[in-house]
Parts: C-alpha cells; structure tokens; sequence
C-alpha cells in the first residue's frame, strides 16, 4: 500500500519544518529503512538527516529496557531469566507481545526527545491488536504494575494532540475491503481519534478526447492504436475502477501514483513533496 | 497420487485469483481439482462457488472436475484440542482464556490451521491436484515454520521458560519463597498471571505428540509440494518474494517459478506517441513506458540473481470474478512451467 513510504514521507516533512523526529519500523521484515538509504535499522535510534532519528522496535531488547528501567534491584542474577519469562509469556498471551512493542514507541513519545515520533507499523489487519494490547492487558491482569502502565498508554493513544492514526489503503478492492472493516471497527471500539486516510497510488482522470475509446466505427485517422491505444484503455478501466472504491472508502488525502523507475529514497522524499502540497 | 500446489506471496498481489485461475484450468485439463482458500474476494469466492466458511470441500456447480474450500481457521484451531488432547482436557482448553487467544492471534495459528487442514485434503487422495492459496498473516514465509513452531508452543519449552527450570509440576507455581525470579514478575504483571498462563501451558502439552507427529506429516506435504511465488514489480511484494526464495528451499522446496502479476507488453517499453498528441496524451505514454520499463529491470534482476524461473500475467483492467475471465487470465500467462507443476500437455 506504500505504509512505509508514507510514513518516511511524513518523517521527511517534519524533518524539513524544523522539528525533531523519530522514525520507528515495527515490523522485523518493513520498508522504513529502504527509504533512507542506510541498511538495516537498529534499535538504537540513529541519525538519518540532521534532526532525524530512525529505530526499529526488536521486541527481546524493548523487553530487557523494561525490565532493567523497572527492576532497579541490586545483584538480581536471573534478569535473564525474568525477560525469557516474559518472552515465553508473550507467545502465550498475545496482548503482553504487543504491549512491550506499544509500550516502546509510547515511551519515546513520552520523552521530551522527540517533537514528533512516526512509527511505520504493521498492516492494517494487525493494527488492531496493537492498538487494543493496553485495554486487552486491564483485561488479563487485575493487579500488578504493567497494568497501571497501560492505563496512560490508553490515554496516550486516545489524547487526538498526542496521537494521530493515518490508515494508507489504495482504491482497489481488497485494500478498500481490509480498509473499510478497520475503520468501522475503530469506530466501535473509540481507541484513538479518527483516522485520517490516505490513499495511495491514485490515477488522474484521461481527459483526451482524441483516443479511440469508445469512438464510433470508423474513428479519425490519427487515433492512436497499437500500444498507445492499449495505454489508453488500461488507464480508463483502472480509473475508473479506482473511483468506484474512492467512493466506498472516501480517503482525506490522495497521493497520485507514481509512474516509473525511482529508488526508495527518491520514492520518500517525492511523498514528502506530495504531503507538503496536500497539507 | 495427489499433487499439492502451494500458491504463496505477499497480500494483494492477485495470489488468490491465480490460485483459482490455475485450478480452473487444471479442472479443464481434466484433473481433478480441489482449490483450498481463506478469505477471499467476496466476488472471487461466489466465482468459486462457495459462499460459506466451511472445510467442506463444495463441488463447483458448472465446473464438473473442480471443487473449492473455504477455510475457517479458528475451528481448525479448536480441531487441534479435540483431537489431540483428553476429552476433559479439551473441553478445559476450549474454555480457557488464552487459548482463545492464542487461536485468534498466535502468529502461527492460522498458517498452523491452513496448513494442517490443506494436509488433510491432500491425504484424502480425492483429488489429482489440490491447490493451496496460502494465508498472507505474518509474511506467507509462517505456512511453512508453522508446524514447527507449534510443536514448539505445545511442546513446554515455553513453560520451562517461565519456571526457569526443568518441567514443573502445577505446586511449583504456589511456592514462591524459593522463587525471586516468580515474585519480580509478579510485582509486574500481577500475582496469578504466570499461574494462569503456566496452567494453559500444562494443559496444551498434553497435545505435544499428537501435534509434533501431525506437524511431522504435514511437513512431508509441504516438502513434497510444488511451489509458486506470485508478486508484482512493486518493491514490497517483491521483497518478500526474495525472501520466499531464500527461505523455501531449506524449509520446503525451490519454487518452480515467480509469477508477476499485472505485468504491461513489451511493446509498451519503446511506444510511437502519436503527432499532435496533446499534453496529457505524452504523460500518459510516458508514464506508463516508464512503468513497463520498471517491472522488466525488476523481472530480470530477479531472474538473475535468483536463479528464478520467471512468468508474467497481463494487468487485468478489472477484477476478474468469474470462470471464464479467470481461465482467460491462465491463457493469456506466459512463462509457467505447467509441466512441472502437473499439468497435462499444456503449452
């Protein structure tokens, strides 16, 4: 759907305005990096552009800054033993695995490091649980500090200054389904302020009217057949079907497709145009 | 003897059409051919016949030799407890908690679910070919570790994990004196969390040989069947077709060939813009020579470096949703290699 670029995009745009940014990848296997060029992310934030940090959350390590900013406790031999614990606990029930990925990304925001913190996350049929995983921990554990934890990340996540979810889909059938289910489901469940939309990939309307579509029998001399007059059938019924599906899932931003051979650093910094105009 | 075909790659790269596109053409050739989907299209799914989740496999209304199955992969997921587990013991997983979640969010479940339920038809032997459109959850790469990571979630790894120590009885949760470790997990998460966890642990390994000998028999499928990688040009999909090409061949077997999807003409890469085109006639020819371009670069480094056996599929203008546009779609493909995927003297 172009989640990562996007997210790189809107990265490169605070960046460009003045403030400090991090950048956070979710996923073991994302695009984030890809778009600045600079190998694989750690979880160390590095500095991509002056003013512009990039992570990756890798859970194992989220885990043990856990533990060792929550067990201030001298000499305590079995850390190691507590984050498999944890580790073990987190195949188990689910929530606690993404509490330990949300619970990362929220800290950063909490610090004052960052003005703003953009976190490429997983696909939009994940995101639920992710965005859930406070809730589903006051739901699992009754007592307990992870659990007076989570109560300010609900709180984080709900607050629309603090946090702003933008959904990326693309005007075809499958995304748009995948799309139209999350929204209605973020709308019942009121975990964080409306979603803004973006859809990515977006044909322009063909106004030409020397093309042979839909041209009577014996159309003008000069229509274009052969691959021109393919090109031009294509781009209609692609349009056209984009439509339908913009009207399904009317997005807030429309970011037009993207014609051709570009690096993934081009691709970013050409989003970040596309996001200056739209903004 | 049933072929299995697994159709894998990332979401929305058209994986579910061409698993149903070929399985209508295998059904034409005269196999036998039983199509194994979740989720698909609404539109794809009444093309298919099947309107209902169900395991059932339901034979096609106008296709003679084809049936299709829908998967549903939370009941698999309950199958693993009913069949593997004491009837007391299922019914006290089925009710418990974790298990529920587990099912709806282990990332292996559905992958687990799908692959185990895809082995079942495969060794039913009803079917010349079946074709496995696999679920996209967690990187399709999870259909093929799933057994093994099962086995790993049942087999109390995990619980030695929490105690820290060798495989407990249930008293070794209610003594904490001796348990430093237990008592600081416990200021975090709360007193009874880890017993509650440990106790579904306890419960879930009753399973462990009857799912490690099941994961057994479904690698033997998966090993013993043919793959093929679909993606587009576009970066994503094909990472994660790179990564289907690294990985598979230890976990499974070399994909027979990478499939890109919505590929343009080679007549496009070098198009005559008509004289006194207007101005959005020249962008438009050139944006999309530019695209056609793009995929070929992308096709042949893949073939390069990979060692791939690439195949095409035209960029259908719309969805196709019906029998006759899916047949067309397999028609109009070049570079598939039919034969050694089992096809009958297809050209």
């Amino acid at each position: 759907m172009g989640k990562s670029a996007v997210a790189a995009g809107l990265a490169l745009l605070a960046q460009r305005h003045g403030l400090r940014v991090l950048a956070v990848e979710m996923r073991s296997a994302g695009g984030l990096s890809t778009h600045f060029s600079t190998g694989p992310l750690d979880f160390e934030p590095r500095e991509m552009r002056p003013g512009l940090h990039a992570m990756r959350v890798v859970r194992s390590e989220a885990l043990l800054e856990y533990l060792s900013l929550q067990l201030r406790l001298p000499g305590i031999g079995r850390f190691g033993a507590v984050a498999r614990a944890f580790d073990a606990l987190a195949t188990a029930a689910p929530a606690i695995r993404e509490i330990i990925t949300m619970g990362k990304i929220l800290w950063e925001v909490k610090e004052d490091r960052w003005d703003l913190v953009v976190a490429d996350a997983p696909p939009t049929g994940q995101i639920g649980s992710y965005l859930r995983a406070p809730l589903s921990i006051t739901e699992l554990v009754p007592t307990g500090r992870i659990r007076s934890q989570s109560e300010w990340m609900r709180e984080t996540l709900r607050d629309p200054k603090l946090t702003q979810l933008a959904v990326v889909t693309m005007p075809e059938e499958l995304p748009s389904t995948e799309t139209s289910e999350t929204l209605a489901w973020l709308e019942q469940q009121q975990l964080v302020h409306d979603p803004v939309v973006i859809a990515n990939r977006v044909l322009g309307e063909l106004v030409d009217t020397s093309t042979p579509e839909g041209a009577p029998e014996g159309a003008p001399q000069g229509a274009p057949g052969g691959a021109v007059g393919e090109m031009t059938s294509l781009h209609r019924s692609l349009w056209s079907e984009q439509q339908h599906w913009l009207k399904e899932v009317p997005p807030d931003l429309s970011i037009p497709y993207m014609f051709g051979l570009f690096t993934p650093g081009e691709v970013a910094a050409h989003m970040c145009d596309e996001l200056e105009a739209l903004a | 003897m049933t072929r299995t075909l697994l159709v894998t790659g990332a979401g929305g790269v058209g994986k579910t059409t061409i698993a149903a596109g070929t399985a209508i053409a295998a059904a034409r050739k005269g196999l036998r051919t039983l199509v194994v989907t979740v989720d698909p299209a609404r539109r794809l799914a009444s093309a298919l016949g099947i309107e209902s989740l169900g395991d059932e496999p339901q034979p096609h209304s106008e296709e003679p030799l084809l049936w299709a199955a829908m998967l549903d992969s939370s009941a698999s997921w309950r199958a693993v407890a009913t069949r593997h587990a004491d009837p007391e013991v299922a019914v006290r997983l089925a009710e418990n908690e974790f298990f529920q979640a587990a099912s709806e969010h282990f990332p292996a479940s559905q992958a687990y679910a799908a692959a185990d339920q895809a082995a079942t038809f495969v060794q039913a032997r009803a079917w010349d070919l079946v074709v496995v459109d696999t679920p996209p959850s967690g990187g399709g790469i999870d259909f093929f570790t799933a057994p093994a990571r099962m086995a790993d979630l049942v087999g109390g790894r995990l619980l030695r994990w929490i105690t820290g120590g060798p495989l407990p009885g249930r008293r070794f949760f209610y003594d904490r004196a001796g348990r430093p470790m237990l008592r600081v997990a416990d200021s975090i998460l709360g007193s009874d969390l880890l017993e509650r966890v440990a106790e579904f642990l306890l419960d879930l390994r009753t399973t462990y040989d009857g799912v490690a000998r099941r994961g057994r028999e479904i690698e033997m499928v998966l090993r013993e069947a043919s793959i093929l990688v679909i993606t587009t040009a576009d970066p994503a999909p094909v990472r994660e077709a790179v990564r289907f090409y690294r990985e598979l061949p230890r976990l499974a077997s070399t994909p027979e060939a990478v499939i890109f999807n919505r590929a343009l003409p080679k007549s496009w890469l070098d198009p005559t813009i008509p004289a006194g085109a207007s101005p959005e006639m020249q962008h438009l020819v050139e944006g999309w020579s530019a695209e056609a371009i793009r995929q070929i670069d992308t096709r042949e480094e893949f073939s390069a470096r990979y060692g791939a056996q690439v195949a095409t599929i035209p960029w259908s203008p719309s969805p196709l949703n019906d029998l006759e546009g899916l047949a067309g779609l397999m028609a109009d493909s070049s570079g598939i290699p039919w034969k050694s995927i089992g096809f009958p003297d297809v050209t």
